[in-house]
């Protein structure tokens, strides 16, 4: 297997395992890592194919990303904690206002 | 506009206008018009039937009045066929009609609703000139649905009480059984011969070749037709109970005209029967059977409207009697003078009624000879032709009837004639009962009653003499001789001939009989009539009930036919099937609805999962599918 | 085999070693701590393929500001909280079914579609991707973008304020 299969297989296989993440844990902010790493997994294959065509745009949009998850993270956490606070929990299970 | 299309228009006119306008414009409006117009059609008949005359008689006046539908290459018009049997009968209904119009304003001067009477008095001749001058069979159907609308609207006339109204149901419901056959018989005519023309309908049998088809099963079809309207086993029952609407109705409409549409239809078809032997034996059966029948019941009945109802029945099973052994101008005869004596007793009957406010059981009267003598004569007069006393009407009339039932070739016998002459015995014995329990046996009635006994007004017992007089010399009008070129007489078994005057003499015999033995059982009051009841309990139950007909009608059709409308249709066609499946699929909608709702389970990990198996479905499709 | 390929290789096994911990860890720390060890491995992939640029802000940005953010506030939280207890929610199997089947499906259109793309072209200048190449060239061609980010930052300060405010508020 080269090198570029490898790390495509890799970041196919850290967006798996982050949405598997999403979908079985309890904790809303193991959720929110999980969801860190399925981005992580997508930057993996933004970098392998822009090292692999050896164009500068593909860098330039991996630095954006990092920007705009750093500021989403910055938007994310307080909600989910002011969320827990109205709760009185963590767990995703008992936020069921969907339901119906 | 012609002047047979004339004479059919104006009692549809007077029926516009006593029906639109009547109630507005008061009594001495609807009397004018209900009468007036009548009177003005009887004219316009005699006018036709000279012209007719003038023309030598055997050229019949053909007038279209309008051309109903053309459909493809079929033309059906509206027609009117002039000819000395349609002149003949066109004379009786307006005649009759117009007589019993005038009696009418007497008879029913205290009634609310005199506009609406008048109106379908007017209606119903209006449909029966269709009947009687119609070219068509189709304007003939049209003239003999429309009577039976009409007889319904007047049988249930005074509609308040549910037994009238159900006596109206009654009488149109057995009518359309009847007018099945009819039907089935046009449709055949029309089919074979292409043509619904009476005239052409008799060309078409006359010539060298038949047509082929079956002319004795087009002949059962329509006799079908004739029983009901004309009150033939077994079709018979509606005819004692629309004795519920007013008198002159019944003398009108179940007397001297509607019902003798039946006799007119097949005496019009002669062509066709001449070629359809079965079913003219058919014909002569049944109708003897049903006078005889007929008689029977009457002997015991006790209102004056029932006896008369039967003894119509009974008459008229005469005539068809005729018509079954070829002898059609005979059977008009009868028709003819019926008319006149019936229509005179039934209005004699309405007379009696009136004096005796609204008495109808023959049980309570008596003694009213003396107290109402115009209308005792003229009631004698009537019950003596129609017994066939000589020389009135009836005994020339029902003497060429037995006579022909005797010897008649196309179908005659001993058999029919024997009883036929049972039946004329029977007929002399029951009317000659009425006249004395009604009229000359001492006084059954009640105190009150007896104080209001008047004779009627003019109007009615000036109807009541011109009805008797006609009852009296109208014999003497040889009806089957003056319809000869059109209906020929059959032939007779020439070893029977002498037995002409025997016969004549005989029928004298058995009616002067019948009244010995009314007056020896009935000339002092009920008391003998009752212990000879007593004598034979049963068959008096059995004829006081009519043979039980309608309670058979009512367990063999009427009861399975409601129990099939509630459970089969109702309960389960209507409930089960169709309120069933509506509600059904309204539930099955909801219960849907309840099961899928169930994907919203307000957990966001899930639907994060429905998600995902999307992606991975629509992945595998754009792979699949290049 | 090179040197190149073997760390490759390592880096790779403990990226994926990461993300499966954090599947399994019970306390959210510890899922912290994976999350951090796969995301540096996933800097050292950068670093082995000459990313320099990405490398270094994967770990300033990435594990410096964000996972710190997210150690400190699983700190500051009550550990008998029941999700701290209980691990997975209701989709347990269903999901790790799906999961599996996603990383089949992903799997087999890599391996395919690599097959048939084959090598790709190589070349190119190898010293892009360091850091001062990397920003001049930034700073000159993508500059406004460069600048919307920043526009992009102040909007994230605003809605952090108005959440915690808001939330303030509704707290009494």
């Amino acid at each position: 297997m080269d090198r570029t299969q490898l790390l495509l297989a890799l970041s196919v296989a850290l967006f798996a395992i982050g949405l598997t993440g999403v979908m079985i844990r309890r904790n809303a902010l193991v959720m929110l890592m999980c969801m860190e790493l399925m981005l992580n997994g997508v930057i993996l294959s933004l970098v392998t194919f822009s090292e692999q065509t050896a164009t500068l745009s593909g860098a330039v949009l991996v630095f954006l990303i990092f920007v705009v998850a750093a500021a989403e993270i910055a938007i994310a956490i307080p909600i989910v904690l002011l969320l827990a606070r109205q709760r009185r929990t963590l767990d995703v299970g008992a936020y069921g206002d969907l339901k119906g | 506009m012609n002047l047979l299309t004339l004479i059919v228009v104006l009692p549809l006119a007077g029926f516009l206008l006593n029906g639109l306008l009547g109630p507005r414009f008061g009594r001495p409006f609807v009397t004018a018009v209900g009468c007036g117009l009548p009177i003005l059609a009887f004219l316009a008949t005699v006018r036709a039937f000279l012209q007719l005359q003038a023309g030598g008689g055997d050229d019949p006046l053909i007038q279209t009045a309008y051309t109903w539908a053309t459909v493809g290459d079929f033309k059906f018009d509206i027609a009117f066929y002039f000819d000395r049997l349609s002149a003949v009968m066109a004379l009786i209904v307006t005649g009759v009609g117009s007589l019993i119009h005038v009696y009418s304003t007497g008879y029913m001067k205290d009634d609310p609703s005199y506009a609406r009477y008048f109106a379908y008095l007017n209606l119903f001749l209006f449909f029966m000139l269709l009947l009687v001058l119609g070219r068509s069979l189709l304007v003939c159907f049209v003239g003999w649905e429309g009577v039976g609308l009409a007889s319904y609207l007047l049988i249930g006339f005074w509609f308040e009480d549910p037994a009238k109204a159900a006596a109206g149901k009654k009488a149109f419901i057995t009518n359309r059984v009847g007018d099945a056959g009819f039907l089935l018989g046009m449709f055949l005519i029309y089919r074979t011969l292409g043509t619904l023309d009476m005239d052409g309908i008799n060309a078409a049998f006359a010539g060298p070749v038949l047509p082929a088809v079956s002319a004795s099963l087009i002949g059962v079809l329509l006799f079908i037709g004739a029983t009901g309207k004309s009150a033939q086993i077994p079709l018979h029952v509606w005819l004692p109970d629309a004795m519920a609407g007013p008198t002159p109705v019944s003398a009108l409409i179940h007397a001297a005209t509607m019902v003798t549409a039946g006799v007119y239809l097949i005496a019009r078809l002669h062509g066709l029967y001449e070629h359809a032997p079965e079913a003219s034996q058919l014909i002569a059966v049944v109708g003897v059977a049903t006078a005889f029948f007929a008689a029977t019941i009457a002997i015991v009945q006790t209102d004056i409207k029932k006896v008369l109802a039967y003894s119509t029945i009974s008459q008229l099973g005469f005539m068809f009697l005729a018509l079954g052994v070829g002898a059609y101008g005979v059977a008009v005869f009868h028709l003819y003078t019926h008319a006149f004596f019936k229509a005179c007793l039934f209005l004699g009957a309405g007379s009696v009624i009136h004096a005796l406010g609204g008495e109808q059981d023959i049980r309570n009267m008596g003694g009213l000879a003396k107290r109402i003598p115009v209308t005792f004569a003229t009631f004698a007069v009537a019950t003596a032709a129609i017994a066939g006393l000589p020389p009135l009407a009836g005994f020339f009339s029902k003497d060429e009837i037995l006579w022909f039932a005797f010897a008649s070739e196309s179908g005659g016998s001993p058999l029919l004639w024997l009883v036929a002459s049972g039946t004329a015995l029977m007929t002399a014995f029951y009317m000659f009962r009425l006249l004395w329990l009604t009229f000359l046996t001492p006084s059954r009635m009640s105190h009150e009653v007896e104080h209001h006994v008047h004779e009627s007004p003019l109007s009615m017992t000036g109807v009541l003499v011109v009805l008797a007089v006609l009852s009296a010399v109208g014999g003497f009008v040889s009806i089957p001789h003056f319809l000869e070129h059109l209906l020929p007489l059959p032939g007779v078994h020439h070893e029977l001939e002498h037995y002409e005057t025997p016969l004549i003499v005989l029928s004298v015999v058995l009616a002067l009989a019948g009244l010995a033995a009314a007056f020896l059982i009935y000339g002092k009051g009920l008391a003998r009539g009752e212990a000879l009841a007593a004598r034979f309990p049963r068959l008096h139950k059995l004829l006081s009930g009519k043979y039980y007909v309608d309670e058979l009608y009512e367990n063999l059709l009427g009861k399975p036919l409601n129990w099939i409308s509630e459970r089969v249709f109702l309960g389960l066609g209507d409930r089960f099937l169709i309120d069933g499946s509506l509600n059904g699929m309204a539930s099955l909608a909801q219960r849907a609805a309840g099961r899928l709702s169930r994907v919203e389970t307000g957990n966001l990990q899930f639907y994060v999962l429905l998600a995902v198996l999307g992606v991975i479905a629509c992945l595998a499709w754009i792979w699949r599918n290049g | 085999m090179s040197l190149e390929t073997l760390l490759l290789y390592f880096f790779a096994a403990g990226a994926l070693l990461g993300g499966l911990l954090m599947l399994v860890a019970r306390h959210p720390m510890r899922v912290a701590i994976a999350l951090i060890g796969s995301m540096l491995s996933l800097a050292g992939i950068y670093a082995v393929l000459g990313v320099h640029v990405v490398a270094v802000f994967q770990v300033l940005i990435y594990v410096g500001a964000v996972m710190v953010f997210m150690v400190y506030v699983i700190m500051l939280l009550d550990a008998r909280d029941p999700a701290f207890l209980e691990r997975y929610g209701r989709v347990l199997v269903p999901g790790a079914i799906i999961g599996v089947l996603l990383a089949a499906v992903l799997g087999y259109a890599v391996t395919r579609g690599a097959a048939q793309t084959g090598a790709a072209a190589a070349g190119g200048d190898d010293r892009a991707f360091l850091v001062q190449p990397f920003s001049a060239e930034f700073l000159q061609q993508y500059w406004l973008h460069f600048e919307l980010t920043s526009v992009l930052l102040v909007a994230a300060v605003v809605a952090a304020i108005a959440v915690i405010k808001g939330g303030r508020r509704n707290d009494g």
